[in-house]
């Protein structure tokens, strides 16, 4: 009887929290903007998802703070969609009943998957995910992100080794370098930019080896690294989250590779040395945006607000993905205003037409390439800064200017691959 | 097997073989089709139809599962490749067949994609059933988790992806989902298709189930030396329930493609194998009945969790954040719960609230 009775009072709160959830989810205020946030705290890419997260509440408490959208406040709808694609289907429809003006995605995998209902629905939908298949707006009109492409970072990355590491080897000048990529290939994210980073590397005149498939998982990589060190590669191109990448690098350490690293952005972070170790001595990647606590502009407010909204997170923890985070809510944020001003209309096409497509060499203050999108073009930049982890620290070994190298491909060839 | 309604007697042998026995039943199945047909499709928002989708697939894909594992007790943990195969198989049709004008003209491209993906997910099916006419329990649990890896991880990643240089996630262009004139290209729509897969799947698998063939799947179930003893070709059933379970797995998968017009691997994952299993644990092990309860509960209750949680959300956002650990662990604790102290799942517990009202009001 006593086990029924607690029962009924569980059923019954259970009720009372239901029937105000759905109380709490009736229209927003007209002087509120509803924003919805899909971000993976649990799932495969969760060692860099869980910061992006944090960011992304910081930076949309930092924009209210600051008056929101011309006065008008966002209220964020954030949700752990885990990595799972009928989640984030069934989430992004619950943004849908909530109003929301546009969306914060994450993953490649889910919001390739959800390009195609987002350019029906015409609701901007900013995503973590770098991706180029998004950046032609024949395809994707509303699928944006502040930050330069997958593609455009791998051509970088490959430009920067082969303009400022190729010429130090001693082969140089007698054979081809020898390239390998090491990605899990059953994940967008992680195959996304391969066919682009190919293509660079056959005009630039590289040797290229077979492809190594290293889940995003992976804890042990020796079978891989094995298989690389029979075709004996100068560079390999890392194209996972971090936790992968950190340790492939320490078994390529450990059997005696010699090749350098590159490494995609979400690979490339503070916390890659320190599970690396001395393995990650000389490795290089793509940065998006600053490191944590580098001296940019906006650094200041991203560390208070890291500071004010998540107190419980020790400040040495934070990563560049809280930056990431900022960019990606700076940048919808600033759309949002120019649309607002430009009449007041907060429809999908006016956020696009008016906001997006209204930025020309926009600085978001955290160290991103200047952010340009056109009616005809959505990759936000062409710059792409490649650093490298030597004795302790990150330094900038060149900021490669893919659009400027190759104005011609660019314009022409390189659109959404 | 219920009890009938106190009063109610049978006279005849077409009475007894009668799918719905009272005017009870017919009325309350009337009722039912009514909310499914006709008030969810005019009532329910987008959401609401998302969340129904996400049932109506749940189902699809663990109709396989309990048809395996429920009705004739062959352990399979890789159901998902399945489901893989046939929405690889759908897309690809849809996508690289170059289908004369009047076929796509006529919107005919995707039902025929969708009877072809349910055969070749049956046929696939059935390869990796061919291991059961060896080993069972734990073994048949190995091969079939090796269809999973084999299937998604290898060749679907490797080599299927890559056809027609897309990369790895395939879209259909708008419009190419459609049959005849009527265009799947929203969730109400979707909805529609999904509830009428369902009907049909359910309709054809209780049908066989109480036929010839789903009595001997029943009996290698219970006892398969028993069965061989008693003359059922043990191996030729067993086969045939993988290449069933595969033919409504394809179906689940080619359904899935008109829900979001774009895949890739990463949408079969193993987790979503675990996930089917856990449908029919806590729905009820061998009842049709079972795979609908079992996935209502999985997603609907999930949902409402979210929205539960979301009054709080005010006071602690982070909450909302953290729901999918608690959501995690909700689905672990349910499936111990139930084994523990459910262990014939929910479609017991509706049984025996029928006969409760049935026996009424003599239920002693």
């Amino acid at each position: 009887m006593k086990m029924f009775r607690f029962g009924l009072l569980f059923v019954a709160a259970f009720i009372a929290a239901l029937v105000s959830g759905f109380a709490s989810a009736a229209p927003p205020g007209a002087a509120e903007i509803v924003i919805g946030s899909l971000n993976d705290m649990t799932g495969a890419t969760s060692d860099v998802g869980k910061d992006y997260a944090l960011g992304i509440a910081e930076a949309i408490a930092y924009v209210n703070d600051q008056g929101g959208i011309n006065g008008k406040r966002i209220k964020l709808y954030q949700f752990d969609y885990g990595y799972r694609i009928p989640e984030a289907l069934t989430k992004y429809n619950l943004f849908k009943k909530f109003g929301a003006k546009a969306i914060l995605g994450w993953g490649t995998g889910d919001t390739e998957s959800l390009s195609p209902t987002i350019t029906k629905d015409k609701i901007p939908y900013v995503s973590a995910s770098y991706s180029a298949h998004l950046t032609d707006p024949k395809k994707s009109p509303f699928n944006l992100f502040f930050a330069t492409d997958y593609s455009t970072n791998a051509r970088a990355a490959i430009t920067a080794w082969f303009d400022k590491k190729w010429p130090n080897h001693k082969d140089f000048g007698t054979r081809k370098p020898r390239f390998v990529c090491s990605y899990m290939f059953a994940s967008p994210y992680c195959s996304a930019p391969i066919k682009a980073i190919k293509d660079q590397a056959t005009l630039l005149g590289f040797e290229i080896g077979p492809d190594h498939d290293v889940s995003l998982f992976a804890l042990d990589t020796k079978s891989q690294v094995l298989a690389m060190k029979q075709f004996n590669p100068d560079l390999v191109w890392h194209g996972n989250t971090t936790m992968s990448v950190s340790a492939t690098l320490r078994d390529a350490y450990a059997l005696g590779l010699s090749a350098n690293h590159i490494i995609n952005n979400w690979g490339f972070d503070e916390n890659l040395p320190r599970l690396a170790g001395e393995a990650a001595e000389g490795a290089m990647g793509v940065t998006v945006c600053a490191f944590y606590g580098e001296n940019v502009p906006m650094m200041k407010n991203i560390v208070e607000y890291a500071k004010k909204i998540n107190p419980g997170v020790p400040q040495d923890k934070r990563l560049t993905r809280t930056v990431q985070g900022w960019g990606a809510v700076l940048v919808l944020a600033d759309a949002l205003k120019r649309a607002d001003k430009a009449g007041g209309d907060l429809s999908g096409p006016a956020i696009l037409e008016k906001g997006f497509e209204t930025m020309k060499d926009l600085e978001l203050g955290i160290g991103a390439a200047p952010v340009t999108f056109t009616a005809t073009d959505h990759r936000p930049a062409g710059k792409v800064n490649i650093y490298e982890w030597k004795g302790g620290k990150f330094t900038l070994v060149e900021d490669v200017d893919v659009k400027g190298r190759w104005p011609e491909k660019w314009a022409t060839e390189w659109l959404g691959w | 097997m219920s009890y009938l309604p106190c009063g109610v007697y049978h006279e005849r042998y077409s009475q007894d073989h009668a799918w719905w026995q009272t005017n009870f039943v017919r009325l309350k199945m009337i009722v039912l089709g009514l909310v499914v047909y006709v008030v969810m499709p005019l009532w329910a928002d987008a959401y609401y139809l998302s969340v129904a989708n996400m049932v109506g697939y749940t189902v699809l894909g663990a109709l396989g599962v309990q048809l395996l594992i429920g009705f004739c007790g062959q352990v399979t943990l890789g159901h998902a490749a399945f489901l893989a195969v046939g929405a690889y198989t759908s897309t690809l049709l849809i996508l690289q067949v170059p289908w004369p004008a009047f076929l796509l003209d006529a919107g005919l491209a995707y039902p025929i994609s969708i009877l072809a993906a349910a055969l070749v997910a049956g046929v696939w099916s059935l390869l990796f059933g061919l291991p059961s006419a060896r080993v069972k329990g734990f073994y048949l649990i190995l091969t079939t988790m090796a269809a999973q890896f084999i299937t998604v991880d290898f060749v679907i990643t490797q080599y299927v992806s890559q056809i027609g240089g897309r990369g790895q996630a395939f879209s259909l262009p708008p419009g190419t989902i459609k049959i005849g004139p009527w265009v799947i290209d929203n969730e109400r729509n979707v909805y529609l298709l999904m509830i009428i897969l369902v009907t049909l799947t359910t309709v054809g698998l209780a049908n066989l189930l109480r036929s010839r063939v789903g009595r001997a799947w029943i009996a290698i179930r219970d006892n398969d030396i028993a069965a061989e003893t008693m003359g059922i070709n043990i191996v030729k059933y067993k086969l045939l329930a993988f290449f069933t379970a595969g033919f409504i797995g394809g179906i689940a998968g080619a359904f899935w493609i008109s829900n979001l017009a774009a895949i890739s691997p990463e949408h079969f994952p193993w987790s979503w194998s675990l996930w089917l299993v856990g449908v029919i644990l806590i729905g009820g092990v061998g009842s049709l009945y079972g795979t609908f309860f079992g996935s209502l509960f999985m997603v609907v209750i999930m949902e409402l969790l979210t929205f539960a949680v979301m009054s709080l959300g005010g006071a602690y956002p982070e909450l909302l954040m953290r729901l999918n650990f608690v959501k995690e662990s909700a689905f672990g604790l349910a499936i111990c719960g139930f084994l523990l102290f459910e262990p014939n799942g929910l479609a017991y517990r509706w049984w025996q609230i029928k006969n409760y009202f049935n026996l009424w009001p003599f239920s002693y």
